[in-house]
């Protein structure tokens, strides 16, 4: 692929993301004009029921829907790239298992605790004992089995905690594991913001050694990268990405995945200066259009997100995948 | 150049042990052995990513374990026996990481880069390849890449496990005579394991004979005595 058709594809892509944006935006069931909008920034009435929906509803979502994006398909691409593996994801880490078992105890225990937080503190501690490993583990063959055994092991807590819970808890968990975007107030909006922009930058440093980890360890290792240091960098950033969007939206299938899959293919190279780029901006469009589509025919049913991503998703990918290898 | 004093190498057990050697620069020094009998793990206990088990490895007069791993990555490199290619990895790309110890932290490569890279290219004929996909050239035309690597790298100490075995025979009498050809011309110190003894003898460099858990250096040595201390 050549330089100025990579540009190309960029442009494109940037393009459609405003476009992106604008659908989410429409979507919703409530109409709402463009001024509310602008004053829900500039003058912000409290007592403006279209304001405060803006202000509530419809701007958190549309942000988390494209940290959300961007952030899985990042995480994706790090572990993919790690271990050379095309199917591995944010997931393979049991950084998801983490926060899946803190909230199912969280719910089903009846200790009200933020449960946001009670997620975020699941999933850093999945996190922080993967890191703990990978540090004393030679080969990432194995730390890939580690995190299976893991999320193995607390989903059967979770199941066992099931089993004892009552109908509403059960019903509480059940919501929060089929991804939802709208769970995000307003005033949680900045801190978020904050760590997944410091995650991208973090990234774009990480450019150097994930290309020479393409080769796989021991030459990277041989180039002069320390593999130690450089490991636990992708796996503190890929914890911060998963842990951040598992714990506000609940387990999201499919996009980490898939899109570090479809970014690799459409892009045809192993620059990840370019594949962050494109992570983030198809990982972003993906989840974007798929919460539309969502808020589209809310009215009518409700979809759970998590579900709705594989059925997008999942058809398109095997289309690349076969249109490639043929 | 290279030092080794009392050295053993191996993984859980001794295979190899080297008494004494002194690897100078300007030679190429064919190791040859048996299969199995540790050429490969003494090669890869000379770049530094295995630890000897006993003994002294010094480069430059400095023990080997002192230098930090971009250290060693700017004096020696190694060519592994096993690429296997990368889906959307280039040719191109892939010799670029040669220059990976030597550029910034974001991986920038300058003109003199891309210079260096051409000219490993147009050494070792593979100019037709840079535009290819690892995983979609030939194993032989791979290996050629690898060695192309470690060209584009630099290093006083080239080290090649094997570097002919996927290779035809024009290809490995062309590659042998390079690598003579550029350890006198660039001062290199240049190791490789093979199994072409004849070829070898042809370009009378010197032998590392690995053989009865030693290895020792000859400057010159007959096919005979080599196949009899093999045996």
């Amino acid at each position: 692929m050549k330089d100025w058709t990579l540009k190309w594809m960029f442009i494109c892509l940037l393009c459609f993301l405003p476009l992106a944006m604008y659908l989410h935006l429409i979507s919703g069931q409530i109409e709402l004009s463009f001024a509310s909008y602008l004053d829900s920034i500039l003058n912000f009435d409290s007592k403006n029921t279209s304001q405060v929906l803006v202000r509530e509803f419809r701007v958190p979502r549309l942000l988390m829907a494209m940290m959300a994006g961007a952030g899985l398909s990042l995480s994706g691409m790090f572990m993919q790239t790690l271990f050379k593996n095309p199917l591995a994801g944010p997931y393979v880490l049991g950084i998801n298992s983490g926060a899946s078992l803190l909230i199912a105890l969280s719910l089903m225990t009846g200790v009200h605790f933020f449960q946001s937080n009670f997620g975020l503190i699941g999933a850093f501690a999945a996190g922080l004992l993967m890191m703990l490993i990978a540090q004393r583990l030679k080969s990432q063959i194995t730390l890939l089995l580690v995190g299976l055994m893991f999320g193995s092991f607390t989903s059967a807590i979770v199941s066992i905690l099931e089993s004892f819970a009552g109908a509403e808890s059960l019903k509480s968990y059940t919501m929060w594991s089929m991804g939802s975007l709208q769970q995000v107030e307003f005033g949680q909006l900045g801190i978020i913001l904050v760590i997944f922009a410091l995650g991208i930058v973090a990234s774009f440093l990480l450019v150097k050694p994930l290309n020479m980890l393409v080769i796989g360890e021991k030459s990277a290792a041989l180039l002069g990268l320390p593999i130690k240091a450089t490991r636990m960098f992708v796996l503190l950033l890929t914890a911060l990405f998963a842990g951040l969007i598992t714990a506000f939206c609940g387990p999201i299938a499919f996009v980490g995945i898939a899109i570090p899959n479809l970014s690799r293919i459409l892009f045809q190279t192993t620059n990840h200066r370019y594949l962050i780029i494109g992570n983030i901006l198809i990982g972003a469009i993906f989840l974007l259009l798929t919460d539309a589509f969502i808020q589209v025919l809310e009215g009518h049913i409700s979809i759970p997100l998590n579900a709705l991503t594989s059925i997008i998703g999942a058809p398109f990918v095997v289309f690349l995948l076969i249109r490639k290898l043929r | 150049m290279i030092q080794l004093t009392r050295v053993s190498v191996g993984y859980s057990g001794e295979l190899l042990h080297a008494e004494k050697l002194e690897l100078e620069a300007g030679k190429v020094y064919a190791l040859v052995g048996r299969n199995g009998i540790g050429k490969s793990t003494f090669i890869q206990t000379i770049s530094g990513i295995q630890k000897q088990l006993a003994g002294e490895i010094t480069m430059n007069g400095q023990l080997i374990s002192e230098y930090n791993p971009r250290e060693i990555a700017e004096f020696i490199s190694l060519v592994d026996t096993r690429f296997e290619g990368v889906e959307y990895l280039k040719v191109k790309d892939y010799l670029a990481l040669g220059r990976a110890p030597f550029t910034d932290a974001f991986g920038r490569m300058d003109s003199n880069d891309w210079r260096i890279v051409e000219e490993v290219a147009s050494d070792l004929s593979i100019q037709h390849l840079l535009e290819k996909n690892t995983d979609q050239i030939s194993d032989g035309e791979r290996q050629l890449c690898s060695v192309g690597r470690a060209f584009v790298q630099e290093t006083p100490v080239i080290l090649l496990d094997e570097p002919t075995a996927f290779l035809d025979y024009i290809n490995r009498k062309k590659l042998l005579e390079l690598l003579v050809r550029l350890s006198r011309e660039k001062k290199k110190c240049i190791v490789l394991s093979t199994h072409d003894l004849d070829l070898c003898l042809d370009q009378k460099v010197p032998f590392l004979l690995a053989a009865h858990g030693t290895v020792s250096l000859h400057e010159t040595l007959s096919k005979e005595t080599i196949i009899e201390a093999m045996s």
